[in-house]
């Protein structure tokens, strides 16, 4: 539990969460149960990782993730053959996953607008105001007319929108698509699908 | 662990971020930070994982660039600058706050464009115009990690020489001799490209070794994926070339190519140079003593042929060759003669 391991963690694994959810996706349709899968293998990746960290950290992620599904397919009463047979085998399909996310500046600017373009507007406006022109969130809840309380919700919606698409990706879309349905909140309420 | 839904607690997550984030952050208020984040890894894991996002979004400052302040652009400005053909078609839909301001954001969203576009082209100048060649190379017993100007990085192994060409077109890499690890930074607009005589092995952004030998080439992908060709033989036929996924060992000699896929752990046990090891899992010692011959300073030789069939196993540092002639002596009732140049192995028996 340190910066260290924190750090680790963005680096090495946090890029792969692309080819992660894609591959969760394959065996598990289910779009929150694959928030779900996705937690609990960086929950078992980062248990493991603080014990020593495992020194090919991509096949360790995705070694943890078969495991993951192999246990839940056990444990589950109805089982398709079709997917039992599909990862039974020793290898996991890192290779055929999709090669390395790593984002150059340049990119990482053009995703992180493409992200930021995904917010709704009210949303939008409060991240631009405050990363952007780095005002302080007090001076966000003036110029956008509502209050602090308010300013925090958008803020606390941008951040985990910019996340699933920072990290995610075309497999992360889905997440903002949904919330750009969403309303506008200007009421500052927080839609919650839990 | 599992049960908690991972949606709720990222959303927690979020909230304290942005509550963070505010003018308000007391002690009251971290110390049940810090309690929340301290109650589950998912907890901490969903924390780390939203703020090192938020963090990355500091880089949005760089679309501000001549946009007026209070100005919230509407979607879509900077497509020009991603596509590099000017100003995009904009996107429809302005923040109705915004809408007052529309002429003005357009206006300093072409400002922003053209600014960022020229930070490109900065950028891109290096690439321009650094096409002379640059060699590295170590000496026997020498391991070293070389930075490439694209952001890549060679880690060139013991007696090992490369000759480095960065163009706009392509980023080549000559391997002259030994072998050498690369881990490149993507650029889908510059292949880079690791030529061993005739063939070449050719990666967008992926990490990969390549080994020159007298007789062949080894390749080893240990992440993304590596094309690997031959020139085009003089009678204009097309070159076969084959593609390996991370996990791949190729050994590709005059005229045939290997290729073995298994997992990226076996792919990488042939990569522990980079940390100064070398791995051995049930190997033969004339296999075991190629190999410390190929990254150690002292010459190892088999003295006779019972003793090239021991079979061994565990992780050595190549730089100490010393050490593990003194472990077979003990181990493994093998005696060592020492010369000036090299240590002759030979089994007990026949002394």
């Amino acid at each position: 539990m340190s910066a260290e391991l924190d750090s680790w963690f963005i680096r090495e694994v946090l890029v792969h969460e692309q080819a992660l959810e894609r591959y969760l996706r394959r065996y598990r349709p289910h779009r929150d149960d694959v928030h779900d899968l996705r937690q609990d293998v960086y929950v078992r990746v980062y248990e493991a990782a603080g014990k020593g960290l495992p020194n090919a950290p991509k096949s360790f992620l995705f070694a943890t993730a078969r495991n993951l599904m192999t246990d839940r397919l056990r444990r589950s009463k109805v089982v398709s053959i079709f997917t039992m047979g599909d990862f039974d085998g020793q290898n996991v399909l890192v290779e055929d996953v999709s090669p390395e996310r790593e984002l150059s500046g340049r990119q990482a600017l053009a995703r992180l607008a493409e992200a930021l373009d995904r917010l709704p507007d009210r949303c939008r406006e409060a991240v631009w105001l405050r990363r952007v022109e780095d005002l302080p969130q007090k001076a966000v809840a003036q110029r956008m007319g509502v209050s602090e309380k308010t300013v925090e919700k958008h803020l606390a919606k941008g951040m985990r929108l910019m996340a699933a698409w920072y990290y995610g990706g075309d497999a992360g879309s889905g997440e903002t698509r949904r919330a750009a349905g969403e309303d506008d909140d200007r009421s500052g309420q927080q839609t919650d699908r839990a | 662990m599992t049960d908690r839904d991972s949606r709720q607690i990222e959303h927690e997550a979020a909230a304290w971020l942005a509550r963070r984030d505010g003018g308000t952050w007391d002690r009251d208020e971290a110390a049940r930070f810090d309690a929340w984040i301290a109650a589950s890894i998912a907890h901490r894991v969903a924390f780390v994982r939203l703020e090192a996002a938020w963090a990355a979004s500091g880089r949005l400052k760089a679309l501000g660039a001549g946009v007026r302040a209070g100005t919230v652009p509407p979607r879509g400005e900077w497509r020009g600058e991603q596509r590099g053909k000017g100003h995009g078609a904009p996107a429809a839909r302005a923040a109705p706050s915004a809408r007052p301001h529309r002429r003005m954001a357009l206006a300093g969203g072409a400002v922003a464009a053209l600014l960022v576009l020229a930070g490109g082209l900065g950028w891109g100048w290096r690439e321009f115009v650094a096409t002379e060649a640059t060699s590295y190379a170590t000496a026997a017993g020498e391991m070293r990690t070389v930075p490439l100007a694209d952001g890549s990085a060679v880690t060139l192994s013991s007696g090992s020489a490369i000759e480095v060409r960065l163009s706009r077109r392509e980023r080549h890499i000559d391997l002259r001799r030994g072998e050498a690890f690369f881990a490149v930074a993507h650029d889908g607009t510059r292949p880079f490209a690791v030529s061993v005589g005739a063939r070449r092995a050719v990666a967008v952004g992926t990490r990969f070794a390549v080994r020159r030998d007298p007789e062949e080439m080894r390749v080893i992908v240990t992440e993304g994926l590596v094309r690997l060709e031959a020139q085009a033989v003089p009678d204009g036929s097309p070159a076969p070339s084959a593609l390996l996924p991370a996990g791949s060992v190729a050994t590709a000699r005059a005229s045939s190519v290997l290729v073995r896929t298994g997992s990226v752990g076996d792919a990488e046990r042939l990569l522990t140079w980079r940390s100064g090891y070398l791995v051995f899992h049930d190997t033969s010692l004339e296999n075991a003593v190629a190999e410390f011959n190929r990254y150690g300073a002292q010459r190892l030789v088999i003295g006779d042929a019972a003793v090239g069939l021991i079979r061994i196993g565990g992780n050595f540092r190549w730089a100490n060759s010393e050490a593990f002639v003194r472990l077979l002596e003990d181990g493994f009732g093998i005696r060592a003669e020492r010369h000036a140049d090299r240590i002759v192995l030979h089994s007990r028996k026949d002394s």
